[in-house]
């Protein structure tokens, strides 16, 4: 019941922010004695948070229920944002259509590299994908149709509310999406195959199917967040939409979040982005983001491995048996 | 017609010959017992039956049907379910949804719903004996425990033929009488049993035949009396100087 607890929280947090939006002014944060937080900027961090959830839960359904650890989402990403170019900038269509095909094109992306490389498994997934992210980024980066290295510009639309408004539609789409897979069948197949794949192949689940499908959706999801940055940003090229900083991002999320769970990539991408906009807030604090960020992860890692959810919404919490337990569970 | 038929079949690792033709039929009903010394080949048949390896050449029939070569699940869902002999178990998972992951995807033809194929699995440890630890995470079990989750798990499936790959093993006197006792409810249910086995008090309490492989190849087949006190199974299991000592 502290998880339902929990959940509720993040749940009243996300609203807040929603209804909070619109009425956010200069104004007022200034009043607030948040200097930082212009209503631009907060626009672009909650708009930056909500694409992070996309990304974090997209990955949470191959790399947390599956358990394939995908170094490569950043490529659905990119692809998304690249249809969008390609709809708005090229072919002059309205922007709307871009949001339906860029899902589909990361789609049949993650068919097509998910049939062999879903075969790998561990470390050799994970590389094998990172390749794939890298490579893809590679190839746009010399179309020449695509803009090259100078790359894509798309026709401004000066409207932060849309975009965040956007970019949240996205993110509750993404965290819909979880949950309705971890109660269906499909779901339960997914966890098996994480669990043990041999198991769950000799009970009668199509793992290469399900694992496909698992991918597929996670790319359709990136693809969506992806389109949105490219019209929202205005200007996509190699660096923004195939960073591969970005993907790490969006693992350490729902890492730190919790992996296999609802609200954990949420809880994650939210609080990560937040602690990553606030070391770097300075300037030239940067240096200092990055070893906070080390440093975060690998306490995160060792001692609340299941994430924070887990952490704050159960159990004994920061006593050193519950340390203890996990570490013990999750060597294993 | 026999339920199950392998014709033939061979498999190797490289320069290592696992299976090297191997043939035999299970009638329905039947309980069939496999033994043979390390390396005879075993599991690879099993893993030959239930599609995790494609053997390399012979057949294997399901009733009329070749299911040589079909993907893993296809053969879970024609009503062929198989144990681990090193337990494989969704360890995240409780005992209850563990087993029902069995019927929740092995049925063949009607597809369950995560709620029906919980109380089936409520029904399924009950068989087995696991009834009242249904709430446990696996983690907690003991071994003999997870053996027994596994032929739940299994069971679940409500397969025609069920595949043990040594339940047995690491089993003191009594829980083996235990096991023993599930082995003969199970095939009293109708579900004929292929089980490989080292415990030979097994083999001789419920099987009606059994098969001795040996380097990949089948040595003796027969009654398991029979082939227990046959010359060429003793000096496959304990070498020629002991088969000889025993004949003098």
């Amino acid at each position: 019941m502290s998880v339902r607890r929990a959940a509720y929280a993040v749940a009243g947090l996300a609203l807040a922010f929603v209804v909070l939006a619109p009425l956010t002014s200069i104004d007022a944060a200034q009043q607030a004695g948040l200097p930082l937080l212009t209503d631009k900027l907060w626009f672009r961090i909650a708009t930056t948070v909500a694409m992070f959830v996309v990304m974090a839960s997209a990955w949470n359904i191959i790399g947390g229920l599956t358990g394939y650890a995908s170094f490569g989402n950043v490529a659905f990403f990119g692809l998304g944002a690249y249809t969008a170019g390609v709809v708005v900038t090229n072919l002059g269509l309205p922007f709307a259509l871009a949001l339906v095909l860029a899902p589909l094109v990361a789609a049949a992306f993650a068919v097509i590299v998910g049939i062999p490389l879903l075969r790998l498994r561990g470390h050799y997934f994970a590389v094998a994908t990172l390749g794939v992210g890298v490579a893809v980024g590679e190839v746009v980066n010399n179309l020449e149709p695509l803009g090259a290295a100078t790359g894509l510009f798309l026709p401004i639309v000066r409207s932060d509310l849309l975009f965040f408004y956007l970019m949240l539609g996205a993110a509750l789409l993404a965290v819909l999406t979880t949950w309705v897979i971890l109660r269906t069948r499909f779901g339960y197949g997914l966890l098996a195959i994480r669990e043990n794949e041999e198991a769950a192949a000799v009970i009668g689940v199509n793992t290469t199917f399900y694992k496909v499908a698992a991918f597929c959706i996670a790319a359709a999801l990136t693809g969506i967040a992806g389109a949105i940055f490219a019209q929202w940003n205005s200007f996509i090229n190699q660096d923004n939409a195939f960073a591969i900083s970005d993907n790490v991002q969006m693992i350490l999320m729902a890492v730190i979040g919790g992996t296999g769970t609802v609200l954990g990539p949420v809880a994650g991408a939210i609080s990560l982005e937040l602690i990553i906009q606030t070391l770097a807030g300075g300037g030239s604090g940067s240096v200092f983001s990055q070893i906070g960020l080390g440093v975060l992860l690998a306490v995160c890692v060792i001692f609340i491995p299941r994430g924070v959810i887990d952490f704050f919404g159960g159990r004994s919490r920061l006593s050193l048996r519950y340390f203890r337990q996990t570490l013990r569970e999750t060597s294993a | 017609m026999s339920l199950l038929a392998v014709r033939e079949v061979s498999k190797r690792f490289g320069g290592v010959s696992a299976l090297a033709g191997v043939s035999f039929e299970v009638e329905r009903g039947d309980v069939m017992g496999v033994i043979g010394p390390n390396g005879a080949g075993k599991t690879t048949l099993l893993n030959c039956i239930s599609g995790l390896y494609r053997p390399d050449t012979g057949d294997i029939r399901w009733e009329t049907t070749s299911i040589r070569g079909l993907a893993p699940y296809r053969i879970a869902r024609l009503g062929i379910g198989r144990t681990f002999q090193i337990v494989r178990p969704f360890p995240s998972m409780t005992v209850r949804e563990n087993t029902a992951m069995g019927a929740l995807f092995g049925r063949p033809g009607a597809r369950l719903q995560p709620g029906a194929a919980l109380s089936e699995a409520d029904t399924v440890l009950d068989v087995v004996g696991l009834g009242e630890k249904r709430y446990y995470p696996v983690l907690r079990l003991t071994v003999p425990d997870r053996k027994r989750l596994e032929v739940a798990r299994a069971l679940a499936m409500r397969p025609r033929l069920l595949l043990l790959d040594e339940v047995m093993a690491g089993l003191n006197q009594v829980e083996i009488e235990q096991a023993l006792e599930m082995v003969r409810r199970v095939r009293d249910s109708g579900v004929t049993i292929v089980l490989i086995e080292h415990v030979m008090k097994v083999i001789v309490g419920v099987c009606k035949r059994a098969l001795v492989l040996n380097f990949g190849r089948t040595l003796v087949e027969g009654p398991p009396a029979e082939v227990l006190k046959d010359r060429r199974v003793i000096e496959a299991y304990l070498g020629q100087r002991y088969a000889r000592d025993q004949e003098r």
